[in-house]
């Protein structure tokens, strides 16, 4: 061996690079992405899969949102710094609760940021804009607009026909970027359909663990293709005991499971503790790198007092588990951060 | 045959639609429908929006029924398009949408009152339906007419759905040792709001409430529901009084938690 090598009994350890020159090659190829808060804590990269977890009402659908505007914002545009990815966003809506409304208004909010930091608020003496700022925020919302896809799906076939579909999209001429971000809203969607499409006696929903096992294939091939991040939301199934009945037959133990997770949240100023259980299979389990918890204290029933405040929101990382819970409030500019 | 302003189904779930054609598809055909009540206008900012499942809670007596029957009549009266009306429990009733329309002035301008209540009550199509299977089997029904371009009265499509109350037809099928019941739930969510966003239409319904344990109530349905509708509000009535308070449980575009008073007729 050491003869072949040509006199030089280490040649056989020669490498193609070093770790440190293998580290700045994987930095530069798939560079870390700063999300808006409370998902700025955690390092993202592209090749992710981020499970952001929580009660309705939460604020999951809303924080997608903020980070798809941070992805279809450009970082710079016409000399105006934005701080966007300036790239595309895939967003798959299972609930079919998307309301594009609420991402233009968003959207335009942090154009109209972007614009004031620019020129002083940009506005004229009356407070009106004047027409080139009108013009030219259109231009850019459009722009970015065109950057964000989206198609609804009704049931477990068409989501996985969607999935597949999402290779060919993101080689589209149209977009002349990749697609950056692929979101699903919300991945739990069709659990219940699933499950009951499967016969009774079998212990294991085949239904639900093939479909799952589809959806995971067909993200791994895309994203061995296009390294992009994914943000997937979940809403819990609650155990049985809790407050929030009538979602489980108390009488069943069947729904009783010991490794459920733990959350705890406030509800009308005195602690509960909601258990739900993990209900996607453990392919599902072991695909996502990155998961966060929300939760939201406010009443079941808002009393009139409470209008005009907001709700305050609770996030905490679970996968890396930081330890550290954060408030913040949603707003229409988008997430308060509360000390 | 489908109708021109429509995409096909196919063409629906099989490409991906961008930012500015679901914007352009929103501002030309997802319009607001005015319940005619005041209040609850203002706090929807205009009325119930058409591709929205709008759900109205509240304990009984609270003026449930009366949101659904003002909706139906101002929508049918000011030709806004035709309403279906799923009656669960015999709610429905003719003489309280005459008096609505008689409690409602300048609807109709000049012209006869009488002719008019006539042709609003043509444009309300009511079903009884009092069970999971016979809401199935409506939908589908609805489904099947609307892709034909059926459901029509004069040339008006229709543009509300009412479901007086889903928590009827809902509440005795979950819960139990097998999944079907909530399944059979997540179907019907399903259903309404594929109705909604591809034909481009309102549905509303309502829901009651149970209670939450220390004396507090909730609304029925449980977790798997409370993510479903687009818009939630909960509305109660002061005790022997006409004026009632709407507040918004969940919305797309509103904070919860925001609240208007407004007035029922008596």
């Amino acid at each position: 061996m050491a003869g072949e090598a040509g006199g030089d009994p280490r040649a056989w350890l020669a490498v193609d690079e070093t770790a440190a020159a293998f580290i700045s090659r994987s930095l530069a190829s798939r560079p870390p992405i700063i999300l808006p808060p409370p998902l700025h804590r955690a390092p993202l990269r592209p090749g992710n899969v981020v499970e952001i977890a929580g009660p309705s009402n939460s604020g999951k659908s809303h924080l997608l949102l903020m980070a798809a505007v941070q992805c279809i914002l450009p970082k710079e545009w016409e000399g105006i710094y934005f701080g966007g990815l300036g790239k595309s966003v895939m967003y798959l809506d299972l609930d079919c609760r998307f309301d594009v409304l609420r991402l233009a208004q968003i959207l335009r909010n942090r154009i109209a940021e972007g614009f004031a930091h620019l020129r002083n608020g940009g506005l004229e003496k009356d407070g009106t804009k004047d027409e080139f700022q009108c013009s030219f925020e259109n231009t850019l919302f459009s722009d970015c607009m065109q950057h964000f896809l989206y198609v609804r799906c009704y049931n477990s076939s068409e989501f996985t026909a969607a999935l597949k579909t999402v290779q060919s999209q993101s080689r589209s001429e149209v977009l002349g970027v990749g697609i950056y971000f692929v979101m699903i809203d919300s991945i739990g969607a069709f659990y219940w359909i699933d499950r009951a499409s499967q016969p009774v006696r079998e212990s294991k929903g085949k239904s639900l663990q093939s479909v799952t096992e589809t959806v995971v294939h067909e993200i791994r091939t895309f994203l061995q293709l296009q390294p992009a991040l994914v943000l997937v939301t979940k809403a819990p199934i609650y155990a049985e005991g809790t407050t929030t009945a009538n979602d489980f037959n108390r009488g069943s133990s069947k729904y009783t499971l010991e490794d459920s997770t733990v959350l705890r949240y406030s509800r009308q100023e005195e602690e509960r503790t909601l258990s739900y259980r993990e209900y996607m299979p453990s392919i599902w389990q072991s695909f996502v790198t990155h998961r966060i918890n929300l939760q939201v204290e406010e009443a079941e029933v808002p009393s009139v007092q409470e209008n005009g405040v907001h709700s305050t929101h609770t996030s905490e990382w679970v996968q890396p588990s930081l330890k550290t819970k954060e408030k913040f409030s949603i707003v229409d500019d988008g997430v308060i951060l509360i000390q | 045959m489908m109708s021109q302003d429509q995409p096909s189904t196919e063409d629906r779930c099989g490409r991906f639609w961008n930012g500015m054609e679901l914007l352009k598809d929103v501002t030309e055909k997802k319009h607001l429908l005015p319940t005619g009540l005041e209040g609850i206008d203002t706090l929807l900012g205009g009325g119930l929006r058409r591709g929205h499942l709008t759900e109205v809670t509240g304990p009984s007596s609270s003026g449930k029924t009366q949101v659904c029957l003002h909706s139906a009549s101002l929508v049918a009266a000011k030709h806004l398009g035709v309403v279906m009306y799923l009656d669960t429990s015999n709610s429905f009733s003719p003489s309280r949408v005459a008096t609505i329309i008689d409690g409602t002035p300048d609807l109709f301008g000049h012209k006869a009152k009488g002719c008019e209540i006539e042709d609003v009550m043509r444009s309300i199509i009511c079903e009884s339906v009092f069970d999971i299977f016979a809401l199935f089997e409506v939908l589908n029904q609805l489904e099947i007419s609307l892709s034909n371009d059926k459901v029509n009265n004069g040339g008006s499509k229709i543009c509300l759905l009412i479901i007086d109350s889903i928590s009827s037809l809902l509440a005795p099928i979950i819960g139990g040792k097998y999944p079907q019941g909530r399944s059979m739930m997540i179907s019907v969510a399903m259903i309404l709001k594929k109705l909604a966003d591809e034909h481009n239409l309102s549905v509303l319904v309502t829901n009651h409430m149970v209670s939450a344990g220390n004396g507090a109530v909730k609304p029925a349905l449980g977790e798997s529901w409370k993510a479903v509708p687009h818009v939630r509000l909960v509305i109660s009535r002061e005790c022997r009084s006409n004026i009632c308070t709407a507040t918004v449980l969940k919305h797309t575009l509103l904070a919860s938690g925001s609240t208007v008073k407004f007035t029922v007729p008596s």
